[in-house]
């Protein structure tokens, strides 16, 4: 990495801890049962608030403001959304289309306020983060690229990711300063692509060690041992290849990210994360998934330690956009940004 | 008035931020009468505590004071910052000394435990049986008509049975008492399927499947008759719908605690096909079949002979089936048991030839 006058890579520290979190996790865990899932929007709370302010970048840490209420109020659209797609197919087939393109209608602008929400509740140094796309960009990404991507046999699915990241990152803000991705969408045919070829080549040897090891005659001569491991060969090609695509694609996105005259970095191991990735798997497995908030944190500190900020100069330059200043301390907020629909 | 002692006035370190900018500044924190005061550098600030916000504690991150409109402080000397409020005479909530002690951590997996348990044996066939007798008859129809369909294109072949046999049961069914329910269609579903073995059930919409080779277990149609009035029991109770909207409210329990959200009622007929149906259930049917039989001038006791037929029709199908493939893997056996769940055939007998 060039090394400038006046740049300084900051890595992001994760602190939180699996014993600390496993506390936290299992009182709001009971709470939730105990009120049927009313209380798993401020359980939402309290866990990303453990996570962010467990997050620090240059000495401060993160911290979100989201209300429980209107989590609360995004899961019960949520649960009526999927109740209604289940029960209307039930009902008959032609209902169940209509809803579905009804649903495919209003999630992009679903997803847009949760990441206006989401960004909006997030804050660094005192400053928030916002989000500042436009439905017409919300729509082209979330619906018009989806649907291109699947009428062309998903020849233009990596450039439907391309446009999607696009559109979360160039429209993100911290304070007043904008993010911008810079990954092409050649990069991301690049990693699409090569994540398909050794897709197809795994499987094409698997196929011949299975053909080579029984008893001949083609496809019907296969050895039985493979039949029988192959959903076991499936998983773990699957764990494998993504976990490697997962790190590929963290590096790509956030290694193409700028933040002002602060660049970003990630060199996310794909063996770590491989590693992380099946022990968790195992762990939550062997556990029932009390292991689950251990999961959390090791993947989580993975994943972050492997980030950071080439930061120009200092932190300190960033300042309030005032025009979200002006509503943040009014209620306006509160019914602007009161749709989170994400989990 | 003199600075004293870091002893004398309790301080703590914190780093402050006024909300317009990024900029970061180191400040002292301490009490004075009923304000909280931030010192260092060009900061000079006077917050009446009343108005201070003070976040929870939440393992060991920083805990956030803020004023509203006046920026933040981040303190990570949690140590010393609980020193300080303790001159404030703040108590922790409850809910902050669940959320930290181990104690409380093990007690709420033990509650978790009980409660989930608890859910499980008692509110949600409750739950369910609440559930299923509300539903309006066109649901249960959508649900039978979809689930036959299923077990049609891939268990259920066309019956052999000749249309007279086939005949002369629908009618003795039809004459059996109490009459139909209005929401429920009442009739018989005939179907082969050798793979399963003899078997009948009960679909959600009352249409009972009879497969041909338990039909050929027995001479007697009023051993039939019985297995019939066995099946309306379980229709009447809404069995069928009550284990799919169960296992529907299992599936989505775990799809959320395991974070993956995939088909639910989709799993319908595998349900219906395997018949788990606990043993409440199974009494309910024999009560049920028992009463009507009587009710129609029969024997109770006519379920207890086609159930022993059945057992040893299902034992003899099962040796032959490991004569044939002593254990082979991959190949397992698929009759679903039809006794599998029943209580033993023996204390059914018992029961239902007890008058």
């Amino acid at each position: 990495m060039q090394e400038q006058f006046g740049q300084q890579n900051r890595s992001f520290e994760f602190t939180g801890r699996g014993w600390e979190y496993f506390k936290i996790w299992i009182v709001n865990l009971l709470l939730t049962i105990l009120t049927l899932g009313i209380y798993s929007a401020w359980a939402k709370v309290r866990r990303l608030q453990y996570f962010y302010r467990n997050t620090r970048l240059d000495g401060a840490s993160f911290d979100y403001h989201g209300l429980p209420k209107a989590i609360l109020k995004g899961r019960i659209i949520a649960v009526g959304l999927l109740i209604a797609y289940n029960a209307s197919f039930q009902i008959s087939p032609i209902l169940g289309i209509v809803v579905a393109v009804l649903l495919a209608l209003v999630m992009p602008w679903l997803l847009m306020r949760s990441l206006q929400f989401k960004l909006y509740n997030s804050s660094y140094r005192g400053l928030r983060f916002g989000f500042a796309g436009d439905k017409r960009d919300a729509y082209r990404a979330f619906l018009m690229y989806p649907v291109l991507a699947a009428i062309s046999v998903y020849l233009l699915a990596p450039l439907a990711h391309q446009r999607i990241k696009q559109y979360q990152f160039d429209n993100s803000r911290f304070g007043s300063t904008a993010f911008k991705l810079h990954a092409t969408a050649k990069s991301f045919y690049l990693l699409y692509l090569s994540a398909l070829a050794v897709l197809i080549g795994t499987g094409l040897l698997v196929f011949a060690l299975a053909i080579m090891s029984g008893t001949g005659g083609g496809v019907k001569g296969l050895n039985p041992l493979f039949i029988a491991l192959a959903p076991f060969i499936l998983f773990a090609v699957f764990m494998v290849l993504g976990s490697v695509f997962g790190a590929y694609m963290q590096n790509l996105v956030w290694g193409n990210t700028e933040l002002g005259p602060h660049h970003f970095y990630s060199h996310v191991s794909a063996r770590r994360l491989l590693w992380v990735g099946v022990t968790n798997f195992i762990g939550i497995l062997l556990t029932f998934g009390l292991f689950i908030p251990f999961a959390a944190i090791r993947m989580t500190r993975l994943k972050l330690e492997a980030m950071g900020l080439a930061v120009d100069g200092d932190l300190s330059g960033f300042i309030a956009d005032q025009q979200l200043q002006a509503t943040a301390a009014g209620e306006e907020a509160a019914e602007m940004f009161d749709v989170d629909i994400s989990f | 008035m003199s600075t004293s002692p870091s002893d004398a006035v309790p301080q703590v370190a914190a780093a402050y931020y006024d909300g317009h900018t990024a900029a970061s500044r180191a400040v002292t924190l301490s009490i004075d009468g009923g304000d909280l005061l931030l010192q260092g550098g060009t900061v000079e600030l006077r917050w009446p505590l009343h108005e201070v916000r003070i976040s929870e504690r939440l393992g060991n991150t920083p805990r956030l004071i803020s004023h509203p409109g006046d920026g933040h402080c981040e303190v990570n000397d949690q140590a010393g910052l609980d020193k300080l409020l303790a001159q404030t005479g703040a108590g922790r909530s409850w809910l902050d000394a669940m959320q930290h002690s181990l104690p409380w951590a093990l007690a709420a997996l033990v509650l978790i435990v009980v409660s989930v348990a608890a859910a499980y044996r008692y509110a949600l066939p409750w739950g369910a049986e609440n559930l299923a007798m509300r539903l309006p008859g066109s649901v249960l129809q959508k649900m039978g008509d979809s689930t036959l369909e299923t077990l049609d294109r891939f268990m259920l072949k066309p019956s052999k049975l000749d249309a007279a046999r086939q005949q002369a049961l629908s009618e003795a069914y039809a004459r059996l008492t109490p009459p139909a329910d209005a929401q429920l269609k009442y009739r018989i579903v005939f179907r082969s399927a050798p793979d399963v073995g003899a078997n009948a059930f009960a679909l959600p919409d009352g249409s009972i499947v009879m497969l041909d080779e338990l039909v050929e277990l027995t001479q007697d149609d009023n051993e039939i008759i019985a297995v019939l009035a066995h099946e309306r029991g379980h229709i009447e109770r809404r069995h069928a719908m009550r284990m799919v909207l169960q296992s529907s409210a299992v599936g989505l329990a775990l799809a959320w605690y395991v974070g993956d959200v995939s088909s639910l009622l989709a799993t319908a007929p595998a349900i219906i096909m395997q018949a788990k149906y606990s043993r409440d259930m199974e009494r309910e049917a024999d009560d049920y079949a028992a009463q009507t039989l009587q009710a129609n001038g029969l024997s109770p006791c006519l379920l207890a002979d086609i159930l022993d037929k059945l057992e040893a029709a299902h034992r003899k199908a099962q040796q032959e089936e490991e004569k044939q493939a002593p254990a082979e893997p991959g190949k397992r056996n698929v009759a679903m048991d039809y006794l599998a769940s029943h209580p033993a055939t023996q204390e059914r007998r018992r029961l239902l030839c007890a008058e």
